[in-house]
């Protein structure tokens, strides 16, 4: 499996501090982008917190095997190895900010967001709390692997609210969920198998308050190389106004081993097939 | 200046009933005596809206109330509460007097605050949210887990998808394994994912409904599957288990 990653944040143009925080891991597969909230730099702190602790503990459990049972809290038994080790690591960095924020005055009332993607040849991991987002494009298609927790996101999903009226909302902001406001955290961790030339988008809100899913998967169709396609997205935020910090991560892969079958193999389909009508008929002769 | 304590007047044939100041992070409206502000009348839902704390300002959310929640005669689902508001809930209304900053009319800038991100800062919060959707028995929001129900070429009745990721194929590590002459190792995946369950094949022979899928496909209830000989349903059930 090749895996070619850029990643990039700016502060934007209404902002003086930059509360994003994202790391790119090749040697791991984990990409993550978190977005801090909070006043007298604890969002600044919180973000970097969160990145910090999902890499070391990331790193650790995988380089020591380390079982289900091992990590931090009771394992989700709907979740691979791996992606028990990115529940894991959410509630670890979790409990920090939290208990952080309740020692220290100043970090009361500081949380971040968090999306993380985890690749690897036979599966794919995308977890996320906030509205921080993670996109698929694939076969000229685009999907968020990731779910907003915010209120309008959640009145949407319960049909309370159109995805317009969600976007234009004074509400679309406020969160339901983030890392750092209660001692135990509930991530959206979903798991699929790559797929040769996906393609990923890891980003914080900046991005998303200024462009469409549609607008996105233009972009990366036109700018296959993740770099490039990172320095054109924070420049279109740049240019309508970006009024918030804006964080981007681009992922793609390719030379996927194992996935679907060669031209042998669908050969071998054909002559199976073959044979079982051959006996299916055979059958119905001799009887 | 000196900071005043938002806080909440409940009225009743323009009377008086009862002041609340709005001391906790979340306070709920409703008939059920549990709520911070219990209003006894038919009008009423058991749980009818909530008002959460968001920095400075206060959020009042319709808890899918049969009769609806107002404010100032529009009906609202979720709203940020000014000072002045009222706030309507059958026939009884609730004045909402905002902070001392909010009072003196700095709208503007309470309403730069919320361009910023923002936590909904309430710990009863996501009690009150799974309490609100058992009593509204709102049907796609409750738990639903797929199955898949054999029909031929396998004789293994039903399987729950209980994992995120479903391989299915001939290998030991499939979680479900079927068998055949040309069955690949893993003959297909099945995801659940943001949008829901879908399929996508990885070298078997993947038909769903009678159309060959090449690559992936988004899955509805009753939808049927083949991969090989082997053909089975697919469908959702309300299941009782907590899924994350």
């Amino acid at each position: 499996m090749q895996i070619k990653s850029s990643g990039i944040t700016d502060v934007g143009l209404k902002r003086e501090g930059n509360e994003d925080a994202f790391s790119v891991e090749d040697a791991l597969g984990l990409y993550i982008v978190a977005d801090g909230m909070g006043g007298h730099l604890a969002g600044e702190i919180a973000s970097r917190i969160a990145v910090e602790v999902i890499n070391k503990a990331f790193h650790k459990w995988s380089a020591q095997g380390v079982g289900e049972r091992e990590i931090f809290g009771a394992p989700d038994t709907s979740l691979s190895l791996k992606g028990n080790y990115i529940l894991g690591g959410i509630r670890l960095a979790n409990r920090i900010i939290y208990e952080l924020a309740l020692e220290k005055k100043d970090f009361h009332g500081m949380g971040t967001t968090m999306a993380i993607l985890l690749v690897t040849p036979s599966l794919v991991i995308a977890a996320n709390v906030g509205d921080s987002r993670i996109y698929l494009v694939r076969d000229g298609e685009i999907e968020r692997l990731s779910r907003d927790h915010s209120v309008v996101a959640e009145q949407v999903e319960l049909g309370m609210m159109t995805e317009e009226e969600a976007e234009s909302s004074p509400l679309r902001h406020v969160l339901t969920r983030n890392l750092g406001s209660s001692e135990d955290v509930v991530p959206d961790i979903f798991e699929i198998e790559p797929n040769n030339d996906d393609r990923f988008i890891l980003c914080s809100d900046g991005l998303t308050d200024l462009m469409s899913d549609d607008e996105l998967l233009n972009m990366s169709e036109e700018e296959p190389e993740p770099g490039r396609l990172c320095r054109r997205l924070v420049d279109e935020v740049l240019d309508r106004g970006a009024h918030d910090n804006t964080t981007v991560i681009s992922v793609s892969l390719s030379d996927i081993v194992n996935s679907r079958g060669g031209f042998f193999q669908r050969l071998g389909y054909m002559l199976g097939d073959a044979l079982f009508s051959i006996q299916k008929r055979a059958r119905k002769i001799i009887r | 200046m000196e900071e005043i304590m938002a806080r909440l007047v409940l009225m009743f044939n323009k009377q008086v009933v009862k002041e609340y100041p709005l001391m906790k992070d979340s306070i709920t409206i409703g008939r059920n005596e549990e709520n911070t502000i219990q209003i006894n009348n038919l009008a009423v839902s058991g749980f009818h809206a909530r008002i959460d704390a968001a920095g400075s300002d206060y959020i009042l959310t319709d808890l899918q109330s049969t009769n609806g929640t107002f404010v100032n005669d529009k009906r609202v689902v979720s709203q940020k509460l000014s000072h002045g508001d009222n706030v309507i809930i059958g026939k009884h209304v609730i004045l909402f007097i905002g902070t001392g900053k909010e009072a003196e009319g700095k709208q503007a800038s309470v309403k730069s605050d919320l361009d910023k991100t923002m936590m909904l800062d309430t710990a009863k919060q996501k009690e009150l949210l799974s309490k609100q959707k058992e009593s509204t028995q709102v049907a796609d929001t409750s738990t639903k887990i797929g199955v898949i129900s054999f029909i031929e070429g396998a004789e293994l009745g039903e399987i729950e998808l209980k994992k995120k990721l479903t391989k299915l194929g001939k290998a030991d590590t499939s979680e479900i394994r079927l068998t055949g002459l040309f069955m690949p190792a893993t003959a297909a995946t099945i995801s659940r994912r943001p949008s829901g369950y879908v399929i996508t094949t990885m070298g078997g022979k993947l038909k769903v409904n009678g159309e060959v899928v090449k690559e992936s496909i988004a899955l509805k209830d009753f939808d049927t599957i083949e991969i090989g000989k082997v053909k089975f349903q697919f469908y959702q059930r309300e299941t009782t288990e907590k899924l994350s």
